[in-house]
């Protein structure tokens, strides 16, 4: 081709030279987001078009610097014949489309809680079972993906470390739209079971009894503790129908500080981590060195700040599997389980969570 | 045998942390504390001075010899006190439980589970029964002191907000002050049989002037100030009305003072006898405290808007009156 022309990117160009090297630059692009590749320049020329490509959501969803468990997808193009990866959406869109070769989580069984004297915890034998069923052995390297970085993902996660897995765990950053590779869809792909042995780990959660020890001390001198509720429920806001029903008592455990879980996500990818840093260490004043326990009225939601807290470098993360649901219900002595309903220590969050699947007055004078 | 000259009026200031020390006899400033993040009530135990602190998990206690300790209640809040069984008790405003402090030890022994929102407690004449009145739940808990439990609670209607909690002399009524509903309720205090259950009824209910916070029962009769109306009621011990006394602007309270019922009001600057009596302050107060026996006729009164306390004589007039740190609260003579 030669003279003026519009090579189609909304570039004007007067040259041969120009105009190949357009081109070439295109075809560059096509075959890159073809192949899952996620470099800069490919998202750079499809945004010129106005179209947002595969390339660009990939490129989108990468994971740099000093963050944990987080990967990108082109870690997982890069990784994907050592890493076993795992769907923790429902079956239906299971189905419909999924990572080439991914596994369905049984997510009923990886929130599996049993009842011993100190409380809740999770049912480490019923979780191992549940990942032996699905061919992981204790030493694999696993990815989880859902429909976004949401809670059911980070569950899957938690209920891997809750059981002492022995290989990597991480999660993808912004979900199945963020993948570009191979896609499966219909029936689950066969695989042999193993015998998963669980290697309770102790140290990724917590009791209501191990609380009731600390109350009063909770980021004060003790622990840091996390409840990632919405305000209302956090405040037992009178006539909210954000409180679970099911409560006898609203409010939240002595001490906690609110942030709401999802400020750990944006859309479908993880919050920017230097606004997690924000949030946690400045605005909830967390001590990365010390022991942080997160809570919700489940064991599903508040996984994410745990992931999340683990990922910015938390050290020492711990859920409380058994919630608030347990702890406003529990039987016997209610003294030694007080909640709390009035505070000050509310931290705005302003996230959001996309996908499909992921599921008062306080005075002496008033 | 303590003079009074020799005495001290302890009194919590909220807006600076400090339990401020003033002489009872001459309102000369003797020192402050500082007993931590918004002290507003006080009460004397085993020798010492205890001061609720609302901003924290704790209250503080002072020893006779000037010894500071801070004692852990675990929850938030911390307001009014109470002693029963030889214990205090302390409402959790901020929870749902009262703390209960051994006051020789000042350790907390025990929490006892109570509505949300606990504020004002009363203790039965013989001490056995506590009675916690919840903001948040409308109800009157009630609580056994010789096994810390609680033993029933007495619904105070749909959507009442319990504040002001008494018990008659005789301990053979109840009463609580509904604030959102300007009611006041009379209730069956239990006696030693311990049959209260959960949602025991109320015996009796009269209306009040709007916005009540207080209420006092005496042998024969029962006062609740309405701060939004300017009024006070008076009631017979089965809430029959005698009469309604107006022309307060923000009553908060009345006190049995050398024979007569004086009503305090947090809008005028003024003590004002049911009777029509009236005595000058410096500034309007918000909480007062008698200081002497029966036939003693002085209040020490806060002037929490104005940061000020006096001691006020109601024959006499202002005793003194003295500049203190912010938000002077409910204070104890020592």
């Amino acid at each position: 081709m030669t003279g003026k022309h519009s090579n189609g990117d909304g570039d004007e160009g007067d040259s041969t030279e120009n105009a190949d090297s357009t081109e070439n630059a295109t075809r560059r692009g096509l075959l890159r987001a073809a192949a899952g590749a996620t470099v800069a320049g490919a998202a750079s020329t499809a945004g010129c078009l106005g179209v947002t490509t595969p390339a660009d959501v990939a490129a989108q969803n990468e994971v740099s610097g000093n963050v944990g468990h987080f990967v990108g997808p082109s870690w997982l193009a890069d990784n994907r014949e050592d890493t076993v990866v795992l769907d923790a959406r429902d079956a239906e869109r299971f189905r419909e489309e999924r990572i080439y070769r991914a596994r369905r989580v049984p997510f009923d069984a990886v929130t599996a809680r049993e009842s011993i004297d100190e409380g809740d915890v999770p049912d480490a034998d019923a979780i191992a079972s549940a990942f032996g069923e699905i061919g992981v052995a204790p030493d694999d390297d696993v990815l989880v993906y859902g429909a976004s970085v949401g809670s059911r993902v980070t569950r899957v996660a938690f209920a891997l470390a809750a059981v002492g897995h022995e290989g990597s765990i991480r999660v993808l950053n912004g979900g199945l739209s963020a993948w570009n590779g191979r896609l499966g869809t219909g029936s689950r792909d066969r695989v042999s079971p193993t015998d998963y042995e669980p290697e309770r780990n102790d140290s990724a959660w917590v009791t209501h009894e191990w609380l009731a020890d600390r109350v009063g001390t909770f980021n004060a001198d003790g622990p840091g503790l996390v409840d990632v509720r919405v305000p209302e429920a956090y405040l037992a806001a009178a006539g909210s129908d954000l409180l679970n029903e099911d409560h006898d008592r609203h409010g939240h455990l002595p001490g906690a500080v609110d942030v709401h879980w999802v400020g750990n996500v944006d859309g479908r990818r993880m919050t920017d981590p230097g606004r997690l840093v924000q949030l946690y260490e400045v605005d909830a004043e967390l001590d990365r060195s010390g022991t942080v326990v997160v809570y919700g009225d489940d064991n599903v939601d508040p996984t994410s700040t745990w992931l999340t807290l683990k990922a910015i470098g938390f050290e020492d993360v711990r859920l409380y599997d058994g919630g608030f649901g347990e702890w406003a219900n529990v039987d016997g002595d209610r003294g030694r389980y007080p909640v709390e309903t009035a505070t000050n220590v509310v931290v705005e969050t302003d996230g959001s969570v996309g996908g499909d699947g992921d599921g008062g007055d306080f005075s002496c004078t008033g | 045998m303590t003079s009074s000259i020799d005495r001290v009026l302890a009194v919590p200031c909220e807006g600076d942390d400090l339990l401020a020390l003033f002489a009872l006899d001459t309102g000369d400033r003797l020192g402050e504390v500082p007993v931590g993040s918004h002290p507003v009530h006080a009460t004397t135990c085993r020798g010492r001075t205890v001061v609720a602190t609302m901003g924290e998990r704790a209250v503080t206690a002072v020893g006779s010899g000037g010894e500071v300790t801070r004692v852990e209640t675990g929850v938030l809040g911390p307001s009014h006190f109470a002693t029963a069984n030889g214990e205090l008790y302390v409402s959790c405003s901020a929870g749902d439980a009262l703390a209960v402090i051994d006051p020789e030890r000042l350790t907390l022994v025990d929490r006892v589970a109570v509505g949300a929102e606990p504020h004002e407690i009363a203790v039965s004449p013989d001490g056995d029964r506590l009675y916690s009145g919840s903001r948040r739940e409308g109800v009157v808990d009630v609580v056994d002191t010789e096994s810390r439990e609680r033993i029933g609670a007495i619904d105070a209607g749909p959507d009442a907000r319990v504040q002001g909690v008494a018990v008659s002399p005789n301990g053979e009524r109840g009463y609580a002050v509904d604030q959102r509903g300007a009611r006041v309720v009379a209730f069956d205090p239990g006696g030693d049989a311990g049959s209260l259950s959960d949602g025991e009824p109320i015996r009796r209910e009269a209306a009040v002037g709007a916005d009540p916070y207080d209420l006092v029962a005496t042998a024969d009769r029962v006062f609740v100030p309405g701060r939004g109306d300017g009024v006070v009621h008076e009631f017979d011990r089965d809430l029959e009305p005698i009469a309604v006394h107006e022309g307060f602007s923000r009553p908060v309270d009345v006190f049995e003072v050398a024979g007569e019922r004086w009503v305090l009001d947090a809008a005028a600057a003024r003590l004002r006898s049911l009777d029509g009596a009236v005595v000058e302050t410096a500034a309007p107060g918000l909480v007062a405290t008698p200081v002497g026996g029966a036939g003693d006729g002085r209040l020490a009164v806060s002037h929490y808007d104005d940061d000020r306390v006096s001691l006020v004589d109601v024959d006499s007039g202002t005793v003194w009156t003295a500049e203190s740190p912010a938000y002077p609260f409910g204070s104890v003579v020592v």
